[in-house]
C-alpha cells in the first residue's frame, strides 16, 4: 500500500530547494521508523513521489506526496509518527491509504492554487485583473533549456481573483503547460504599468482533472 | 534584533544567493530561554555555513554548552560576501541563526580557529555583529571574545583581537571559563576583572596580560607576563578519558547540502605515527580511544536522533584504532537493516586492510583517498611517513580487485630536502597505481579508472619538527607545479594542485608573531574576507599590508630559524616538547625514521600529563 500525504512547508523553509525537502523528508521518514521501502542498489534510499517540486521562495500549504510502505499501518499512525519526526516547519497535514495501484500524485497533477501578495501598488495591480483576464492571448517569456521562448500563457491561467489586498490564482501544473507565479505576476505588471516587484507567493494547493483537491483524487 | 531590522532581512532573504544558508531551525538545533542568570553563548565558525555545519568540534561543544542548565549556545557563521555587504548596508547586525539574536548580545563570543586564512573573517564578522574589532577598543560591556581550535597554538597573530584563547581539548574548559566570565558579569566585576581571572584557568591565554619585545631583525627578544601570577607558561587542556568526555547523542541535521553531511563519530583523538609535518599529530597527543561500547551506544543514539544515512569514523589515523575490524562489524550488524553506510576517512596505507573495504563497501560505495605524502622513500623517511611504494600498490590493488575505480593520491610538494627526483618520482607512483589497475584482468576491474592526484604545498607549522624550517619561494613553487604538471599528463590521472600565492600567506600566519595582527587588521580594512575561497582571495591587498606595516612576508615564510631563536608560540606548553621537537627536525635532516611510540615511548614529552599514554 501507499500512503498518500498532504503537507505544509513554510516560514524560512521556503528557502531549501526540491533535492533539500526530498533529504529533509527522507531522514524524517528514517528518525520516524515508520516502515518505508528503499529503492535497490548501491546506494539506496527511500521511495518518495512528489506532485510537483516547489520553486524556492515558495511556502506550500498543502503539498503533495507519496509513500510506499512495507506493510499496512493506520494513517492516524502515519500522520503522528511522521509528525514526530519533521522539523517544526514541515507539517503533515493529512495521511490516506491508498493501493498500490492508485496513480502517482505527479500523474494526476494539473494545477495548482496561488495566493500572491504585492507589496507595492498593489489597488493598481487589483484592478488591473479584469482587463488582463478579457485578453484572449497573453504573451510571455519563459526561461527554458533552449534559452528564452515566447509562450501565450493566456489558455495556462485557468482563473484570476483580485481579493482585498492579495491575488488568487489557479495556473495549469502539467506536463502539458505549465505557469509559475512568477511569470504570470511579469506580465500583469507590465500590463498594469507597475515596474517589477517581488511579491509574497503561497502555494496553498494542488489540483487534479476537474479542480479538485489533489489529495482526493 | 529589533522588529524591523528583522523584517528587513526577510525582505533581503530572497535576494542573496543560498538564503537557506541563514534559516537556522534544523533538526535538533537548540533554543533555550535566556533568563538573567542564562550564559549566553555565541559559537562562532569563522566559515560560511557549508563548512561550518561539517565541522564536528562545533557540535560537540554545541552540545555540551547547551546541556548545562544555565548557560545556553547558539550558532553565527560567516555570511557570504553578498549577504555580508547588505548587512552592512542595512546596518543589520551579524545574528545567530537559532534565534537572530546579535552578536554583541551575548556574554561570550568563541570563535573556533581551524584555518589560518579565515582569520579576516573573525575580524569581519565581529565588526558586522557590532564588537569592536580591537579588544582594546572593547566596551567594558561587551562580549568577552575567546577563541580556541588548533591554529589558538599559535595564538600571536590574533594576540590584539581575541581577549582570551583556550589552548587545548575545549570540552571541560569551555564550560569553565563561560560559567567564570557570567558569574563575574554578575557579581559586577569589570572587564579587567574577568579577563585576568581568566588567566589562572588551565589553557587560557590572556594576551593583553603579555608583554613582547624584538629585536632590530625582528626576532623576538623576550615574552614576558606583565603582573605576578600571570603564568608564564599556558600548558594545554586534555580530557584524558574519552568515554568520560561528552560526545553529543543528538546533532543539528541541515537542510541544505554541506561539505561532510553526515554523522562523524570521533572514535579516537590523537595519533602516535610522528609524522613531522603534521601538525595535528603532535597537537592532539596523547593517544586515547573511546570503548566499542561508548562508540554502539553513541552511533545508536545519533542514528535515531538525525535520521542520517552515512556515518564516518573520524580520527586522524583510523586505520591504527585497536578495534578497528571488531568495530565496523558491529556497526554493520547493527545498522545494515536500516541501510546506514559506514565510511571510514583518514586510513594510512599500511593499515588498509581488505576485509574493511569489502565490508564498508556493502552498503554503500566511496572513494579511496590515500596520502602518501611524498613521492621517494627517501623523502617519505624525511617526513616520517612510514609507508612505502609496495604498501601502496598493494592497498590499490585490493581496492580495484574489490570494484573500486577511483582513487585520490595526497602528496606535498616543497618538503624539507626534496629535489626535483622527488617530484619525478610522484610521476611514477601515479603509473605504478595505473599499472595496478591495468594489472588485473579486465573482467575483474571497474571501468571508468579516475586517479586524482592533489599536490599541496608544504606550509610549515608550529610545534612541528619543521616549525624552523623556510617555505619555498613563491618561484619555486611555481616552477614545482609546472614540473610536475607536465611530468603527471597520462591518461586517466586528474592533477590539481594549491594556489601558491595562498600558501604563502598561510605560512606567514601561521608562524606569526603578535606584529602580524597589524597585517591581518589592514588586510581586512583593505577588503579582505573569504581568503579560503579562491574568487575573494586577494594576494595583492595581503602583499600591501604587509608594506604599510613594514613588515616583509619573508621573513614569516621563507627563513630558518636557528634552534635558539624564541619562537612567538614557545610560551604554550603543548605537550610535546620543544627539545622533542629540535631532536625529530634533526633526525629528519638525517632521515633518520621514529618509530611509532606504540612500540615504546620516544620521549615527546606526553608522559610529564599523568596518565596520558597508553604505552
Amino acid at each position: 500500500m501507499k500512503m498518500l500525504v498532504v503537507f505544509s512547508q513554510t516560514g524560512g523553509l521556503k528557502y531549501i530547494g526540491h533535492l533539500d525537502l526530498m533529504r529533509a523528508m527522507q531522514r524524517a521518514l528514517r528518525r520516524s521508523g515508520l516502515p518505508v521501502k528503499y529503492s535497490q542498489g548501491f546506494n539506496p534510499h527511500i521511495i518518495l513521489g512528489f506532485a510537483a517540486p516547489l520553486s524556492v521562495g515558495t511556502e506550500g500549504l498543502r503539498e503533495v506526496m507519496e509513500v510506499p510502505l512495507e506493510k499496512e499501518i493506520s494513517a492516524q499512525h502515519f500522520l503522528d509518527a511522521l509528525n514526530q519526526a519533521l522539523p517544526p516547519l514541515i507539517r503533515c497535514v493529512s495521511a490516506r491509504q491508498v493501493d498500490d495501484s492508485h496513480p502517482a500524485p505527479m500523474a494526476l497533477c494539473v494545477a495548482a492554487r496561488f495566493s500572491i501578495t504585492p507589496p507595492e501598488e498593489r489597488q493598481k495591480l487589483l484592478a488591473a485583473v479584469p482587463g488582463f483576464m478579457e485578453r484572449t492571448s497573453i504573451p510571455a517569456t519563459r526561461k527554458s533549456k533552449k534559452g528564452m521562448v515566447e509562450i501565450d500563457i493566456r489558455p495556462l491561467i485557468y482563473n484570476l481573483i483580485a481579493r482585498d489586498d492579495h491575488l488568487d490564482a489557479v495556473l495549469a501544473l502539467a506536463e502539458s503547460g505549465t505557469c509559475k507565479p512568477e511569470i504570470l505576476i511579469q506580465a500583469l505588471g507590465e500590463y498594469a504599468g507597475v515596474s517589477s516587484m517581488r511579491c509574497q507567493i503561497v502555494r496553498t494547493g494542488l489540483l487534479s482533472a476537474q479542480f479538485a483537491p489533489l489529495e482526493d483524487a | 534584533m529589533d522588529a524591523s531590522k528583522l523584517a528587513r532581512l526577510e525582505e533581503l532573504l530572497p535576494t542573496v544567493e543560498k538564503p537557506a544558508r541563514y534559516i537556522g531551525g534544523e533538526m535538533n538545533t537548540q533554543i533555550k530561554q535566556r533568563l538573567q542568570d542564562t550564559a549566553t553563548f555565541a559559537f562562532c565558525f569563522p566559515d560560511i555555513y557549508e563548512v561550518a555545519m561539517s565541522h564536528l568540534g562545533m557540535k560537540i561543544l554545541y552540545y555540551i554548552l547547551n546541556k548545562e542548565p544555565d548557560m545556553l549556545c547558539e550558532r553565527v557563521m560567516m555570511p557570504w560576501a553578498d549577504m555580508a555587504d547588505h548587512l552592512r548596508q542595512e546596518r543589520i547586525p551579524l545574528f545567530s541563526l537559532e534565534t537572530r539574536t546579535a552578536l554583541s548580545d551575548f556574554d561570550v563570543v568563541g570563535f573556533t580557529l581551524q584555518y589560518e586564512m579565515s582569520y579576516t573573517n573573525i575580524l569581519e564578522m565581529l565588526d558586522l555583529g557590532g564588537i569592536a574589532v580591537k579588544s582594546v577598543e572593547r566596551e567594558e560591556m561587551a562580549p568577552i571574545v575567546i577563541a580556541g581550535g588548533p591554529c589558538a597554538f599559535n595564538p600571536e597573530p590574533l594576540a590584539s583581537f581575541i581577549d582570551c584563547f583556550v589552548i587545548g581539548d575545549g570540552e571541560t574548559a569551555i564550560v569553565e571559563v563561560t560559567a567564570l566570565i557570567k558569574r563575574l558579569r554578575l557579581a559586577g566585576n569589570s572587564r579587567a576583572d574577568i579577563l585576568l581571572a581568566l588567566s589562572q584557568i588551565e589553557g587560557c591565554y590572556v594576551p593583553s596580560l603579555y608583554e613582547v619585545c624584538y629585536k632590530a631583525d625582528g626576532r623576538v627578544l623576550s615574552f614576558e607576563p606583565l603582573q605576578a601570577g600571570v603564568p608564564v607558561t599556558v600548558r594545554k587542556r586534555v580530557e584524558l578519558d574519552l568515554n568520560a568526555a561528552a560526545f553529543p547523542d543528538e546533532i543539528p541535521v541541515p537542510y541544505t547540502e554541506i561539505v561532510h553531511d553526515r554523522i562523524a563519530i570521533e572514535i579516537m583523538r590523537g595519533c602516535t605515527r610522528g609524522c613531522r609535518f603534521c601538525q595535528a599529530g603532535m597537537l592532539y597527543r596523547p593517544v586515547r580511544e573511546r570503548s566499542l561500547e561508548t562508540l554502539y551506544s553513541l552511533a545508536e543514539r545519533l542514528v535515531k536522533a538525525t535520521g542520517y544515512e552515512e556515518m564516518s569514523l573520524s580520527s586522524l589515523s583510523s586505520g591504527d584504532f585497536g578495534q578497528l575490524a571488531e568495530l565496523i562489524h558491529g556497526l554493520m550488524d547493527r545498522f545494515a537493516a536500516q541501510r546506514v553506510s559506514v565510511s571510514l576517512p583518514s586510513m594510512r596505507i599500511d593499515s588498509l586492510v581488505k576485509q574493511s573495504l569489502e565490508e564498508t563497501r556493502e552498503v554503500r560505495k566511496s572513494g579511496l583517498t590515500l596520502a602518501p605524502e611524498a613521492g621517494t622513500q627517501r623523502l617519505r623517511d624525511v617526513i616520517n611517513k612510514g609507508v612505502s611504494q609496495a604498501d601502496l600498490v598493494r592497498s590499490v590493488t585490493d581496492a580495484f580487485q574489490s570494484g573500486w575505480n577511483t582513487v585520490k593520491l595526497y602528496f606535498m610538494i616543497g618538503l624539507p630536502t626534496e629535489t626535483d627526483a622527488d617530484l619525478v618520482s610522484i610521476g611514477q607512483t601515479a603509473k605504478a597505481v595505473l599499472d595496478a589497475y591495468y594489472a588485473l584482468p579486465k573482467d575483474k576491474r571497474m571501468p571508468g579508472l579516475k586517479i586524482t592526484l592533489s599536490a599541496s604545498t608544504f606550509v610549515p607549522k608550529a610545534f612541528t619538527p619543521f616549525q624552523w624550517e623556510a617555505q619555498d619561494g613563491i618561484e619555486e613553487m611555481k616552477r614545482k607545479q609546472v614540473l610536475l604538471r607536465d611530468i603527471l599528463n597520462m591518461k586517466g590521472v586528474f592533477f590539481s594542485w594549491h594556489e601558491a600565492e595562498l600558501s604563502v600567506i598561510e605560512a606567514c600566519v601561521a608562524r606569526g608573531d603578535r606584529r602580524l595582527g597589524n597585517v591581518i587588521y589592514t588586510a581586512w580594512q583593505r577588503g579582505c574576507r573569504l581568503d579560503g575561497w579562491r574568487e575573494h582571495f586577494k594576494y595583492d591587498e595581503w602583499m600591501r599590508a604587509f608594506m604599510a606595516n613594514g613588515l616583509d612576508p619573508a621573513f614569516y615564510a621563507h627563513r630558518v630559524r636557528d634552534k635558539e631563536e624564541l619562537l612567538p608560540w614557545a610560551f604554550i606548553d603543548a605537550g610535546v616538547t620543544q627539545q622533542y621537537l629540535w631532536l625529530e627536525r634533526e633526525r629528519a635532516i638525517e632521515g633518520v625514521v621514529t618509530p611509532d611510540c606504540r612500540s615504546g615511548c620516544q620521549g615527546c614529552g606526553l608522559y610529564r600529563f599523568e596518565g596520558a599514554c597508553i604505552a
